[in-house]
């Protein structure tokens, strides 16, 4: 069943790429339907976009967005499911493919990822959550770091401060100068669950990436009970210390103002904190972006990556829809132009990221990216569904964001509590 | 009779009400406010404040040019299909809700208070719950990915509410009318339409504003089972509200809202001055 599959899929690849014109009117028309709650605004374009290319490839492209959030989604792809009706291709991240894998049967892409060449250029972490059970039946669309350190030119220039910050205790004594000189909240930060979430995994992944492997993505209970993420859990409450505490449930762009105007000093927020910058009227001298503190000096990369799972068709159309759909997502170009839109940095570690398209922040963010890789300091982020499936993420995230908002709870306390979410919840 | 003398209690109450009336009305006013200031504007000032230049034109992107992915229509497409689902559903479901609440309340039979206890149950399932069974419904029917899909739902769910509300406001008409009215050789469906019926506007218009309302704001079950084109007008709204990445479309947002909420707006002042009336007949029996 397999290899007959996987050789229809061949096929109709070889048919598409070799030898398009001969073939194109005894082949079938290669059709594609997707399921993804990209609407609007930058992912909106982007996903347009695509869709444009895979119709100049002789395609038809039938996209639902669903509106909303994941939650949404993932009710219409269990309806379409279980009408016996899934769509060929859909948007999933993170361990939850894994998990809806079991659900329905999805498409080998094994074949295609090997004739292209793919995963020698894929970060490992990354490469293994698209193929669970170990064949690809998932790519990656687009990387985000949600580890960037973003710092306010007007507040540095109000503490006359010129470096910047690289590990933990730079990050305090700046942070500290900075209200010594004025600045009302040397943090800028929104009042979302993931906002929280991701100061904790900057502050644990930046104290010991190592430490971050084995306690947040492995759930290793040592780890978890270990002194790395008490460290993290002081770290927070430090940051918490000077944000505003008026930001409830608030998305992060609520202070943008404030934070380049320097009345708040710096931002630890996902790469894509830069395109909302510049979408705000900001201009980019009004910012230096770098990768988050690390207190061993390398860049750690906490990922947040976008992907699409096939599921398994019998209409050849789909069937060569989907070969064509995976070929496009793996190709340089593609990947530049999905990149460039949306402010993300391509799943592969060799586009070149000289080119006008893109920004200062995208080729630091990507040059990150490939030293985090090559030192072993790439992790997943627990903040944006990447380390662990829905339900675990959600426990864990409850007891952050509570630490973040109470300050009467210690970080002994919040470290035996993140474990015992651990243990009650998988 | 009105009383018009302001005791200090009185100047109390008022006080408390417009108070009450103002904190729910805040909202409103920031995202009428909102609605006719620019995204950049709302970012580099504030969530909340006085418009430096009025931009109109938030209503016409609103309206009509706004993309969800790559259909650039805005709302407009949305609010037909929503029409499309509210409108044939909140009729069927009060109809059938009025001949059920009718049944119930006034003829005897066996099982009857089981069919009405069972018929109320479903206002004491959770939404999220149903979800999977109208699944296995609608694919077996044939209608997933339709507005029909929709209208079947909402009118076999929304008989729930509307059974309630008319069986309680049907009970306070006397036993023996429709005892006479047998006499006289009338059944089950004249009795209904003779005199039950021209008895029941105002419970009638209840039902319709409260079921108009909820199918017109109801998201889960039209982002669930419709794709596309057919979706209804919040999935569209919240298709201008989620993207973590990109600067919050506060304003076009806004508008979208005010258009999307005036039909019920409509609905509800046309009919509104029943609504409390109607909503708690047969509450003090």
């Amino acid at each position: 069943m397999t290899n007959l599959r996987r050789r229809t899929v061949l096929a109709g690849t070889a048919g598409l790429l070799a030898v398009p014109h001969q073939s194109r009117a005894q082949a079938v028309k290669p059709r594609l339907t997707v399921i993804s709650q990209w609407t609007s605004g930058s992912d909106g374009a982007a996903i347009t976009a695509l869709g444009k290319k895979f119709e100049e490839k002789g395609g038809i492209w039938q996209h639902s967005p669903v509106p909303g959030f994941t939650t949404e989604m993932m009710n219409k792809l269990r309806a379409q499911i279980m009408a016996g009706d899934p769509p060929a291709c859909s948007q999933l991240k993170g361990p939850e493919i894994a998990a809806w894998s079991k659900i329905a049967a999805t498409t080998d892409l094994d074949a295609i990822v090997a004739a292209a060449g793919y995963e020698k250029v894929v970060a490992p972490d990354l490469a293994r959550l698209h193929k669970p059970g170990g064949h690809w039946i998932s790519l990656p669309l687009q990387i985000y770091s949600t580890n960037m350190l973003f710092l306010s030119k007007r507040a540095m220039d109000k503490a006359k401060a010129d470096q910047i910050p690289v590990t933990w205790a730079d990050f305090n004594a700046l942070a500290a100068k900075m209200k010594a000189a004025g600045v009302t909240y040397p943090i800028a930060n929104g009042g979302t669950r993931p906002d929280d979430g991701q100061k904790f995994e900057a502050s644990l992944a930046g104290i010991s990436p190592t430490a971050y492997r084995a306690a947040i993505m492995n759930l290793d209970e040592t780890a978890l009970k270990g002194p790395e993420v008490k460290a993290a859990f002081v770290q927070v409450r430090k940051i918490a210390d000077w944000m505003d505490p008026n930001t409830a449930a608030q998305h992060f762009s609520t202070n943008l103002k404030r934070f380049v105007a320097g009345d708040m000093g710096m931002m630890i927020q996902g790469g894509w904190a830069q395109g909302v910058l510049l979408n705000a009227g900001y201009k980019l001298d009004d910012f230096i972006i770098a990768p988050g503190p690390t207190d061993n000096g390398k860049p750690v990369f906490l990922l947040n990556a976008d992907a699409f799972i096939f599921w398994q068709r019998k209409e050849a159309d789909l069937q060569a829809g989907q070969a064509l759909m995976a070929q496009l997502v793996m190709d340089p170009a593609i990947q530049t132009m999905y990149s460039q839109i949306t402010g993300s940095i391509p799943v592969r570690t060799d586009v070149d990221l000289s080119g006008p398209g893109w920004s200062d922040g995208q080729r630091r963010t990507a040059a990150a990216l490939k030293e985090a890789v090559a030192s072993n300091q790439a992790v997943l982020s627990l903040a944006h569904n990447m380390a662990q499936q829905n339900g675990v993420t959600a426990a864990m995230i409850d007891v952050i964001t509570e630490y973040v908002k109470d300050k009467t709870i210690t970080p002994d306390e919040a470290a035996s509590r993140l474990n015992e979410a651990v243990e009650g919840s998988h | 009779m009105r009383d018009t003398t302001f005791t200090p209690g009185r100047i109390l109450i008022y006080l408390a009400v417009w108070s009450l009336a103002a904190a729910w009305l805040v909202p409103l006013a920031v995202v009428m406010l909102n609605s006719v200031r620019t995204a950049e504007e709302i970012v580099q000032t504030s969530m909340i404040g006085w418009p430096e230049h009025w931009a109109w034109d938030n209503y016409r992107t609103a309206w009509a040019d706004f993309c969800v992915a790559q259909t650039c229509a805005g709302i407009r497409p949305y609010m037909l299909n929503s029409a499309l689902v509210s409108i044939p559903a909140t009729i069927i479901s009060t109809v059938f809700g009025a001949v059920a609440g009718y049944a119930v309340s006034l003829w005897r039979f066996p099982g009857d208070r089981w069919i009405y206890g069972v018929v109320t149950l479903g206002l004491f399932l959770p939404q999220q719950m149903r979800l999977l069974p109208w699944t296995i419904v609608l694919r077996d029917v044939g209608l997933i990915n339709t507005l029909t899909g929709l209208v079947l739902i909402h009118s076999i769910q929304g008989l729930s509410f509307t059974t309630l509300f008319c069986r309680n406001y049907y009970i306070a008409i006397p036993r023996e009318l429709i005892g006479a009215a047998r006499i006289d050789g009338a059944g089950f469906f004249r009795i209904f339409r003779r005199i039950v019926l021209p008895l029941s506007p105002p419970i009638l218009i209840v039902t319709v504003i409260w079921q108009f309302t909820h199918i017109w704001n109801e998201f889960l079950y039209g982002v669930t089972f419709t794709t596309g084109q057919q979706q209804p007008v919040t999935a569209a709204l919240i298709a201008l509200s989620a993207a973590v990445a990109d600067v919050p479309q506060h304003g076009v947002q806004s508008a979208a809202v005010m258009i999307a909420a005036l039909p019920t707006l409509l609905v509800y002042l046309l009919g509104g001055r029943y609504f409390v009336r109607g909503l708690t007949a047969g509450a003090v029996k």
